[in-house]
């Protein structure tokens, strides 16, 4: 065995922490605030990434990337993570709308986006969920009303994040209805500024800006703005589904934050209660459990061997240690004086990584999902 | 990055799997109870016949993994024999085995095996240690017996790491075990017309216990990992493997009782055998609370060798 990721991922680790520390404001939380100037940060370290050959650095060099290793784009998921995404919403074009344009699209439209998305200038954002298809997907209702040559696309997308800033909308709609739901589902690449297109902000405690409502009134799309086959939309979806498998690598935040605690209160750390300090440690190995699960979905999707079950296992760890993790964190600044300047930065810190972590076991697939998934594995295999 | 065993070392667990199941599997610890003088002339013989007292796990790599496997595929059958702390044998000195004893009450589930045992304290110093005449039968104490400590020279830090490292990983195999027999058991036993495993409040208590058990496993690998490249903080990972797994146990063995329902309390079922012997195990050398507090006060402010563990690299 050998868990060591080896020098090369050492050195790129070191890079992105120093590109990370020159070029990120230090008070950086996230590109989704009331200040402008956060998204503008977001914006300026993509096309930085990007100018450095590291924003798509696990895309095939015909589409600007360099095929970088799994344990590469690892070490990229956790570093960009534990320092708030400093890509802002563009880490979902990277992760996984570009490379199901590479496998879907058409030459024009890979031609049309690929570029856009490797020298990070695109925001992207995924209409998925409605109000009355969450969990239950395939249930959907936006419909695409065909119309001569095209389609007319009317309904209601909920929860999409990034809306209010993004150019492209990844749009999942109806275009039949037959018996089974899954089926007559297609994905169509939306401009953001198409007619009959409304956005909505939904104020909510992750942050302004996350999530929003999007509205569809007679949106026109053609043969031409549809990704894959139509009707075949959902065997795309799971494809979505399975870049998306290892997720957010939120582990390396919750281990960041935990590390960061002792050091942030300085001689105050030893004063706080034992169990209090004990459940940090506890926090500690519950935070390596989850980046091991993590490195063992990632080796075992390298292998081809990866079952729903392994990453459901993985995700139901993760997700639990980022509020369990938080709830810890917040006892310990709420028991230690933080007016100091890094204590100061630390709290904050702590309290969006509270807010943002009550998501945790609902954004991107429920954590009951995971269980389904998991149990489905795990009783199959008997 | 390698996060398996290597092959041999899984070859070896299949092969301890099936020469212990040959030998009587479920059988042996059933027998060892109702006969206590017997248990080592059943065993020992069967883990000769393995070749384990030829393993040394401080040798090299595969003997450690190979180790590792074999104390795994002991768990699985709740093998009432002290494979872990043989196979942790210091290089020096004449002892059959090495056991980590708390500095209270020292004691291990070696009870009437008549071997010289080394021993080591959670702070690396060491013993010669006596086990005392069983205190009770086995029903009761599941072989575990008081130690005499007398004072000898200390114990390397990766001697230590692996007496606290190894017995997880026979942990591991019960909790293997317990999974594998609820998940059986819930498929067959059908309540209201229809299979206990098509319930959703049956599925997710499962799940739950799963992630505990597969946690552990990585975890366990991981610790191994830390001695065989002669990590310094060894010991810290051992002790962070040894608070998931007993904290692990707890989970899997509850929602293994439950459900199995009453069948799962009674001599007949395998998981009432399992649930009993898997005690010395969770609570020696020493229970949840204790070994989290240990480990709390080895972090220090220190914390866990991870992505974050130089101080400078966690304020950006």
């Amino acid at each position: 065995m050998d868990f060591d990721m080896g020098d090369g991922v050492a050195g790129l680790r070191t890079r992105l922490r120093e590109l990370i520390r020159t070029e990120v404001p230090e008070d950086y939380l996230g590109a989704f605030t009331d200040d402008p100037a956060d998204l503008e940060a977001a914006q300026r370290f993509c096309r930085l990434l990007a100018e450095q050959g590291l924003l798509c650095m696990a895309w095939p060099e015909e589409w600007g990337g360099r095929g970088a290793s799994p344990w590469e784009q690892t070490a990229v998921r956790e570093e960009m993570w534990a320092h708030h995404e400093p890509r802002g919403a563009q880490y979902m074009g990277v992760n996984w709308v570009g490379p199901t344009i590479m496998r879907h699209g058409t030459p024009e439209q890979q031609r049309q986006h690929l570029p856009a998305i490797a020298r990070g200038e695109v925001i992207w954002c995924q209409g998925f969920s409605e109000p009355n298809a969450g969990s239950d997907l395939a249930s959907l209702q936006t419909a695409a009303r065909r119309d001569g040559d095209g389609w007319r696309v009317s309904g209601q997308k909920i929860w999409t994040s990034y809306a209010t800033m993004a150019q492209w909308c990844f749009l999942l709609c109806r275009t039949s209805s037959e018996a089974k739901k899954q089926r007559g589902l297609s994905i169509f690449l939306v401009p953001m500024t198409a007619p009959g297109i409304e956005v909505r902000p939904i104020r909510a405690m992750m942050g302004p800006h996350h999530l929003n409502e999007v509205f569809l009134d007679d949106v026109w799309v053609t043969e031409a703005d549809a990704l894959g086959p139509i009707g075949e939309g959902w065997t795309v979806v799971q494809e979505v589904l399975s870049f998306e498998r290892v997720g957010i690598a939120r582990y390396a935040r919750c281990e960041r934050l935990l590390q960061w605690a002792p050091v942030a209160l300085g001689d105050q750390w030893e004063a706080l209660p034992e169990e209090l300090r004990g459940s940090w440690a506890r926090m500690l190995v519950r935070a390596r459990r989850a980046r091991l699960l993590a490195y063992r979905v990632v080796d075992m999707q390298n292998r081809g061997r990866v079952h729903p079950g392994d990453a459901a296992a993985y995700r139901i760890a993760v997700t639990r240690l980022d509020q369990e993790s938080a709830e810890v964190l917040m006892e310990i600044v709420g028991g230690a004086d933080t007016s100091g300047e890094d204590a100061s930065r630390f709290r904050r810190a702590v309290e969006d990584h509270w807010r943002y972590s009550v998501s945790a076991t609902v954004a991107s697939g429920s954590i009951e999902m995971q269980r389904i998934l998991m149990s489905r594995s795990l009783l199959a295999a008997r | 990055m390698i996060l398996e065993l290597c092959e041999e070392a899984q070859d070896f667990g299949r092969s301890a799997l099936g020469a212990i199941e040959a030998a009587g599997g479920d059988r042996l610890v059933q027998a060892a109870e109702a006969d206590p003088a017997q248990r080592q002339a059943a065993i020992e013989p069967v883990l000769a016949g393995l070749g384990a007292w030829q393993l040394e796990p401080r040798r090299n790599l595969e003997e450690m993994e190979a180790a590792a496997a074999l104390c795994r595929s002991a768990g699985h059958w709740a093998l009432p024999y002290p494979v872990a702390a043989r196979l942790c044998r210091p290089a020096a000195g004449d002892f059959d085995g090495l056991l980590v004893v708390s500095d209270v009450e020292p004691a291990a589930p070696v009870a009437g095996l008549g071997l010289r045992w080394a021993a080591a304290g959670l702070d690396g110093q060491g013993y010669a240690a006596t086990a005392r005449p069983a205190p009770a039968a086995p029903r009761r104490s599941a072989f575990v017996t008081r130690l005499d400590l007398q004072p000898a020279a200390r114990v390397d830090t990766a001697d230590l790491a692996l007496a606290l490292t190894l017995p997880c990983w026979t942990l591991l195999g019960m909790l293997d075990r317990a999974m594998a027999l609820t998940c059986a058991y819930v498929l067959e036993r059908q309540q209201f017309g229809q299979p206990l495993a098509s319930f959703q409040g049956v599925q997710f208590q499962l799940t739950d216990a799963e992630v505990e058990r597969v946690g552990v496993e990585e975890l366990a690998k991981y610790a191994l990992w830390s001695i065989e490249s002669g990590r310094p903080d060894a010991v810290d990972d051992a002790l962070a493997l040894r608070a998931a797994a007993v904290e692990a146990a707890e989970i899997v063995f509850r929602v293994a009782h439950q459900l199995h329902g009453a069948i799962g309390f009674c001599d007949e079922t395998t998981i009432s055998w399992m649930s009993r012997y898997s005690a010395p195990l969770r609570r020696l050398p020493l229970g949840l609370t204790a070994t989290r507090t240990e480990l709390t006060r080895r972090l220090g402010r220190q914390g866990l060798a991870g992505l974050f563990s130089s101080p400078s690299s966690t304020s950006q």
